[in-house]
C-alpha cells in the first residue's frame, strides 16, 4: 500500500513537471505567433485609412498619432504586448468603430464555438462506430463501401461538400428545399444542419479511417486472442478490450481537429454567412482592421494552442504505458 | 558413365550421393574448351537483380486501384499542361454574345421552332406602340383632325396596359415547351452567332463547359486552375522536401543538444495553428512581393515576376510551416539507420558527416520521402484551394479552382454547372492524388501494409 502511494505521488510530480513544460512551451507558441502576426501586418503596404475617401496629410498624422502607429514597429509591439498581458487588445479601427475588440470576439467566437462543436461532436460519435465496423467487417462489402465514402470525405474540401449540399437540400431541387441557404441563429436546428454537416464531414472520414486502423491494429495483439480463447462474447471483446486501446491514436488526433474545425469554419461561415469568428477573422484581413486581426488571430490561435497541450496531457493521463519523462516521444 | 554401377539410393537418405560425387573428375577432352561468348553471358545473366524500384514498381502494378489513380493523375497532368493549347480561348478571353451559355445547345432550327411556338402561344395582335400611334393619326387625320398629345398619351398607356397583361398571361414555360415539341438539348455549349457560324461551314469549337457570366469558356478557364493547383501541390511537396528532409537527418544524425534544440524549434512549429498564420503570411507577402515586382530589379525579380507574386508568397507560407511532419518522420527514420554497420564503417573511412547523410542515411529512407512528399501533394491543393476561395490566393485574372467555385456561388441555382465542374475536377483531383500515394506507401513499404 505504502508502495503502491509512493509510486503515485512520484507519477503526480512527473506529471506536474510534465504540464509545466507544455504550458511553457504553449505560452512561448503563443508570444511567437503575436510576434509574427505584428509583424506581418505592420509589413503590409495600405493601411486601415486609405479605403475611404483619402483624408489630408494632417487627418493621417493625427489618426496615426491617436492610435499610436507613428511610433517604431518594435515599440509598437512592446505597447501591445504589454496592453495584452492586461486583457487589453485594443479597439477596432474600421469595421466596428471604436468598439473593443474583445467585445466583438466575445460576440462572435460563441457562433462558431456552438457550430464546430456539434459538428466535431458528430464527427467523433459517427466516425468511431464507421471505424470499428469497418475493422470488423474488415474485406467484407461493408468495410469497402465505407473506404470509398471515407477517401472521398478527405479529398473534398468542405467548400465543396458545402455547395454540394447547398445545390441539393437548399433550393437547387425544389421539392427538396428543406434548409435554408443562409444562417440564422433565431430560426432554430433547421440552419444548423448544413453547416454543422458541411464542417464535419472531412473530420468524419478522417476519425474513421484512424480507428480503422487502429482497431486493425489492436485486433491483432495476443490480449485479443486470449479474450477470444476464454470465449467472451464478440461484443465485449470489441467494446472493452479492442475499442479502449483502439481510441488512443484517436484521442491524439482530437487535438488537431479542434483547430481544423475551427479553421475549415473560415470557409463555411463564409458559405452560409454564419456571423461567426471565422468569417470575421477574413473580413478584418481583408479591411486591415490591424487590432481586430491582431485580436483574433492572438485569441484563435491561444485557443488552438491550448486546446493542443490539454488533449496531449489528457492523452498521457489516459495511457499508462506512456513514458511522460520522454517527452513527446 | 556406367549408370548401372551405381547403387540403388533410398530417395530419403541422408548419406551423400558418393558415385555422384565420383564422377565429377570424369572430364572430357571438349571440357577443357573455351566457353564462347554467348555462353558466358548467359552463365551471368542466369538470374538479373531487382532493383528496389523495380520490385517496388512491381507491387505497384498489381495494385489497380493505384494504377487507375496514377491514369487520372497523367490524365490530369495532360488536361492541364497540353489542354489549353488544343482549345482556341484564353483563359481571360471575353467571347462577345457567348455570355452565360450553359454546357448544352439547342440546334438553330429547333431555337426557330421554339421562337415561333412562343410567339404563336402569345397573342399576335399586339401591335408596337408606333405602329399604333402611326394608325391612330391616319384615322385622325382621314377624318380631318390633328391628334392631341393626350390622347398620343392615352394610346401609349394602353399599349403599356396591354404589354403588362400579356406578359402576365404569356407565363409560357420554355421548359414546359421543350418538352411538348420533343426538342432534345445537344451536348456543348454554342452561341447563336457560333451556330449560324457553324451552320455557314466554318469550323466553331465548342464551350464544352459552357462559359461564365463575361463569355469566358469554363473549360480553358478549368484547365488553367487545375495547371495552378498541380503546380502549387508539386512545388510546395519539393519545397517541403528539401527543407524537412534536410532538417531531419541533420537533427537525427547529430543527436545531442543539437538534436534537443532543433526538437524545440520543431514543437513550436508543430503547435502553430497552420492555416491562421499561411491565411495572413499569404496576405501579407503579396502586396510586398507585388511591390517588389513593380519596383525591383535583378535576376530574382523577373523569377518572381514569372511566377507571379501570388504563388510565391503561397509556396513561402507552405514551406514556413509544412516541413515539420517530413522532418520528423526522417528524423526518426536516421535515428534508426545511424545505428547501423555501413554507416560506422563509413565514419572508420573518414566520411565526413555530410557525406553520410547524403550518401547512405538519405538513400535508405527515400520510400518514406517518396510516400510522404506524394501525400503532401492533396494537402498542398486543398490548402491552395481554400486560400483562393476565400479570395487571398491566386488573384483576378489567372483562375483557380478555389476562385472559380467561389464566382459560382452568385449564380448557384441557375448555372449549377458552373460550381460543380471545378468542385468535380478538384476533388477527384485530390482523390487520385490520395489514393496514389496510398498505393505508393504499400509498394514502397510493404512492412506497412495493413
Amino acid at each position: 500500500m505504502r508502495l503502491l502511494r509512493s509510486i503515485t505521488k512520484v507519477r503526480v510530480i512527473i506529471m506536474g513537471k510534465y504540464v509545466a513544460k507544455r504550458l511553457g512551451m504553449a505560452l512561448v507558441t503563443i508570444f511567437l505567433v503575436t510576434c509574427l502576426t505584428f509583424l506581418l501586418m505592420n509589413a503590409v503596404p495600405g493601411s486601415p485609412w486609405l479605403s475611404e475617401k483619402a483624408p489630408s496629410e494632417a487627418t493621417l498624422a493625427a489618426l496615426n498619432a491617436k492610435y499610436g502607429m507613428d511610433k517604431p514597429v518594435h515599440i509598437q509591439l512592446l505597447k501591445y504586448l504589454q496592453n495584452l498581458l492586461k486583457g487589453d487588445f485594443g479597439v477596432s479601427l474600421k469595421m466596428q468603430k471604436n468598439r473593443a475588440v474583445l467585445s466583438i470576439i466575445g460576440e462572435m467566437f460563441p457562433v462558431s464555438a456552438k457550430v464546430g462543436a456539434i459538428a466535431l461532436c458528430w464527427a467523433v460519435l459517427v466516425g468511431v462506430p464507421l471505424g470499428c465496423l469497418a475493422a470488423f467487417k474488415r474485406g467484407k462489402l461493408t468495410d469497402s463501401i465505407l473506404r470509398v465514402v471515407c477517401t472521398l470525405g478527405i479529398s473534398m474540401p468542405s467548400f465543396v461538400v458545402a455547395s454540394i449540399l447547398l445545390v441539393t437540400f437548399a433550393g437547387g431541387i425544389a421539392s427538396l428545399k428543406i434548409f435554408p441557404t443562409i444562417f440564422d441563429a433565431s430560426a432554430g436546428w433547421r440552419s444548423y444542419v448544413l453547416p454543422c454537416f458541411a464542417l464535419g464531414f472531412y473530420p468524419m472520414c478522417y476519425t474513421a479511417r484512424q480507428t480503422r486502423s487502429a482497431m486493425l491494429d489492436s485486433l491483432n495483439q495476443e490480449f485479443i486472442k486470449t479474450a477470444r480463447a476464454k470465449g467472451l462474447k464478440n461484443s465485449k471483446i470489441i467494446f472493452k478490450h479492442a475499442l479502449r486501446n483502439a481510441l488512443i491514436p484517436v484521442i491524439t488526433y482530437l487535438g488537431p481537429q479542434v483547430a481544423f474545425t475551427l479553421c475549415g469554419g473560415f470557409v463555411v461561415e463564409s458559405v452560409f454567412s454564419i456571423p461567426g469568428l471565422g468569417r470575421y477573422f477574413v473580413q478584418s484581413i481583408q479591411n486591415r482592421d490591424y487590432p481586430v486581426i491582431m485580436g483574433t488571430t492572438v485569441f484563435l490561435a491561444s485557443f488552438i494552442i491550448l486546446m493542443n497541450m490539454v488533449v496531449d496531457i489528457l492523452y498521457k493521463i489516459a495511457d499508462p504505458r506512456i513514458h511522460l519523462t520522454k517527452g513527446g516521444e | 558413365m556406367a549408370e548401372d554401377k551405381k547403387m540403388k539410393r533410398c530417395p530419403v537418405t541422408l548419406q551423400p550421393d558418393v558415385e555422384g560425387m565420383l564422377s565429377w573428375n570424369d572430364f572430357d577432352a571438349d571440357d577443357f574448351e573455351s566457353a564462347s561468348q554467348e555462353e558466358k553471358e548467359d552463365f551471368i545473366q542466369e538470374r538479373q537483380s531487382v532493383s528496389y524500384w523495380k520490385d517496388a514498381w512491381r507491387r505497384l502494378k498489381k495494385n489497380t486501384v493505384a494504377m487507375v489513380a496514377l491514369g487520372v493523375i497523367i490524365f490530369l497532368v495532360l488536361f492541364a499542361f497540353v489542354g489549353p493549347y488544343l482549345v482556341p480561348y484564353g483563359y481571360e478571353e471575353f467571347n462577345k454574345g457567348a455570355e452565360n451559355l450553359h454546357p448544352f445547345h439547342y440546334a438553330l432550327e429547333d431555337q426557330k421552332r421554339l421562337e415561333a411556338e412562343i410567339a404563336a402561344r402569345t397573342q399576335t395582335d399586339t401591335m408596337s406602340v408606333d405602329d399604333m400611334i402611326e394608325q391612330a393619326k391616319a384615322e385622325a387625320e382621314a377624318k380631318g383632325e390633328k391628334l392631341s398629345n393626350v390622347e398620343i398619351a392615352k394610346i401609349r398607356a394602353q399599349a403599356k396596359v396591354n404589354t403588362q397583361n400579356t406578359k402576365e398571361e404569356d407565363a409560357v414555360d420554355p421548359e414546359a415547351l421543350l418538352g411538348e415539341l420533343g426538342i432534345k438539348k445537344k451536348l456543348f455549349g454554342y452561341s447563336t452567332a457560333e451556330l449560324e457560324r457553324k451552320a455557314a461551314g466554318e469550323s466553331v469549337f465548342p464551350h464544352v463547359f459552357g462559359t461564365d457570366m463575361y463569355g469566358r469558356d469554363i473549360l480553358v478557364r478549368v484547365m488553367y486552375g487545375a495547371r495552378v493547383s498541380m503546380s502549387v501541390g508539386i512545388c510546395a511537396a519539393i519545397l517541403v522536401l528539401c527543407i524537412g528532409a534536410t532538417y531531419g537527418a541533420v537533427s537525427g544524425y547529430c543527436g545531442g543538444k543539437v538534436d534537443a534544440v532543433m526538437q524545440r524549434i520543431v514543437e513550436v512549429i508543430y503547435s502553430v495553428p497552420e492555416m491562421l498564420v499561411v491565411l495572413l503570411i499569404a496576405t501579407a507577402l503579396k502586396p510586398i512581393l507585388t511591390e517588389y515586382v513593380n519596383t525591383g530589379t535583378g535576376p530574382i525579380k523577373s523569377f518572381v515576376a514569372v511566377l507571379g507574386p501570388n504563388l510565391i508568397s503561397m509556396f513561402i507560407a507552405f514551406g514556413m510551416l509544412y516541413w515539420v511532419t517530413m522532418s520528423r518522420i526522417i528524423r526518426g527514420q536516421v535515428l534508426q539507420l545511424k545505428q547501423q554497420e555501413y554507416v560506422t564503417a563509413a565514419k572508420a573511412l573518414g566520411a565526413s558527416g555530410g557525406r553520410i547523410i547524403r550518401r547512405h542515411l538519405i538513400p535508405n529512407c527515400i520510400g518514406q520521402i517518396v510516400v510522404t512528399t506524394c501525400l503532401q501533394i492533396p494537402s498542398a491543393i486543398f490548402l491552395e484551394s481554400f486560400l483562393s476561395y476565400l479570395g487571398v490566393g491566386v488573384s483576378a485574372p489567372l483562375p483557380s479552382l478555389g476562385s472559380m467555385a467561389t464566382d459560382a456561388l452568385s449564380g448557384m441555382y441557375t448555372y449549377t454547372y458552373r460550381l460543380i465542374i471545378p468542385s468535380m475536377v478538384l476533388s477527384v483531383m485530390i482523390l487520385a492524388f490520395n489514393l496514389f500515394g496510398d498505393g505508393l506507401r504499400d509498394a514502397l513499404d510493404p512492412k506497412l501494409k495493413k
